[in-house]
């Protein structure tokens, strides 16, 4: 018995006969754990309630509040349903232990005890007891420093959405834990050029965030106006090999000039964008090459593949979260669910589009939640 | 996710049944890194009962590429369903790894 780690610890022991209960105070007191007693049931709950012991060893047929409608009343308060309860009982029927342990009792044991026997089931239980709640402090611990990863996250993402000429957009973005690896950028370079990145640190949750701390911190380093989308991920690339090993981040980058409404692509890794082109009404995954992720090996040449917008026209860059979304079923809701809805967009305003989308995607996933970061921005030609 | 091995005349075999994804992604890196433990340098990934791989997937294949790389030996991706191809193709990774159609097709790549 280690009596030593045992002093912070408090039993109660409830029973209405004085002699079961010195008998029963004389065995535990072997355990080192500070002892309280109660001789009915009132005065137990009162107790739990005020010294908030870390197991209760309860007798079950007591005058008054018997042993059953203690464990019943003590599993129903917020502040005593986590203390384990041992039953103690003359009562043998298999019923009665069923019941017992029905009520959330950890334990049942049957009197006349045997007094070695109650020390080791006392001794288990606080010991299930003590790591159990060291567990859920440490989980506590942990939400917390990854709601801060989060917050700081969030940071990192543009402040809003600039007014460009010509272009209105809309911006989607969630992660499924705390913080996440997606991230998506904006910057402007001259009047008329404009480069939107959306980026996908592979995971999620803290080493994604660090992965996407990383590209955003680079991006907004990069030492001249990216108009060059090929030269930029070129950039990321380099210095993302240096750090990303195992991991990667996908890329997609584009250069939209307002004045001419033409646009320059470069992808490492990353889903191609949709375009709707208003004049075919029809939404396409917009074919351009591209290189593989970020951060596995440098590249010789990034491929810039060149497209020209045109009034009510559509583009769409995302994350795989989005259309690898799972439904109950196990299906993915996939590319061409994503392009039917961005043909479908009518009169909708950008953030009303998106919207609808993401009312789209929830509906097909029925209530399994999302296990990846989903971001979506999209851009209407006025 | 089962995946079973073997290695036969010099080359490791894994053979993936099921979805590679962010819930079997730690399990299947174990597997590579147990099987990698020797000298062996060539590794053939046998995709023809893979039916998903999410990108948690892709990094594992990408680590087992990359330790191959730094023993200077070969790595092969083997019939691969039509979803996990075009995963490969969209990705860019098929510019860093080889892929054959076929598991026989596979063996004389690495041989």
């Amino acid at each position: 018995m280690p009596e030593n780690s045992r002093e912070n610890e408090s039993l109660l022991l409830v029973d209405d006969n004085p002699t079961n209960l010195q008998v029963l105070y004389q065995t535990l007191e072997t355990t080192g754990c500070k002892l309280l007693v109660a001789k009915n049931g009132e005065t137990a709950l009162s107790i739990a309630q005020k010294a908030s012991p870390d197991l209760i060893l309860l007798d079950i047929m007591m005058p008054g509040i018997d042993g059953f409608e203690v464990c019943r009343r003590l599993k129903a308060d917020p502040a005593t349903a986590n203390i384990p309860v041992i039953f103690l009982s003359a009562l043998t029927d298999t019923k009665d232990k069923v019941q017992g342990l029905q009520l959330g009792a950890v334990d049942y044991v049957s009197k006349p005890f045997q007094p070695d026997e109650v020390i080791a089931r006392v001794d288990t239980h606080l010991t299930i007891h003590r790591l159990k709640r060291e567990v859920e402090e440490k989980k506590d611990a942990l939400e917390d420093e990854l709601e801060v990863v989060s917050v700081v996250q969030r940071r990192l993402l543009p402040k809003g959405l600039p007014e460009i000429a010509g272009l209105k957009l809309a911006v989607h973005y969630e992660t499924s834990l705390y913080a996440g690896g997606d991230y998506y950028d904006l910057v402007q370079m001259t009047d008329d050029q404009w480069g939107f990145l959306v980026a996908d640190a592979e995971g999620h949750s803290a080493p994604a965030a660090v992965m996407m701390a990383m590209t955003c911190a680079l991006f907004r380093s990069y030492p001249q106006p990216p108009t060059e989308p090929g030269e930029l991920l070129y950039f990321l690339n380099e210095h993302l090999c240096k750090v990303a090993d195992p991991s990667f981040v996908t890329a997609l980058y584009v250069v939209y000039d307002a004045s001419r409404r033409t646009l320059k692509i470069a992808r490492a890794g990353h889903p191609p964008p949709m375009i709707y082109q208003s004049a075919e009404k029809k939404a396409i995954e917009y074919a351009c090459s591209g290189v593989f992720p970020l951060g596995i090996d440098p590249y010789e040449q990034v491929p810039v593949t060149e497209a020209e917008l045109h009034a009510g026209d559509r583009i769409l860059m995302y994350t795989d979260g989005i259309t690898e979304r799972f439904n109950t079923n196990g299906e993915t809701y996939g590319e061409e669910r994503l392009l039917r809805q961005l043909e479908a967009g009518g009169d909708l305003q950008p953030q009303e589009l998106l919207t609808e989308i993401m009312k789209d995607v929830n509906n097909f996933a029925n209530g399994r939640p999302a296990d990846d970061d989903q971001a979506l921005l999209l851009g209407i030609v006025q | 996710m089962e995946i079973s091995q073997k290695v036969e005349n010099g080359i490791v075999f894994l053979a993936f049944n099921g979805r590679l994804d962010g819930s079997s992604a730690t399990e299947a890196e174990q597997a590579v890194k147990s099987i990698l433990e020797g000298e062996n340098n060539r590794l053939l990934f046998d995709f023809a009962k893979l039916e998903y791989l999410s990108s948690a997937g892709l990094r594992v294949v990408l680590g087992a590429a990359k330790e191959i790389k730094r023993r200077d030996g070969k790595f092969v991706l083997c019939a691969l369903n039509a979803y996990v191809k075009e995963v490969f193709e969209v990705s860019g990774f098929g510019a860093i790894i080889p892929i054959t159609d076929s598991v026989e097709a596979g063996i004389k790549e690495v041989s």
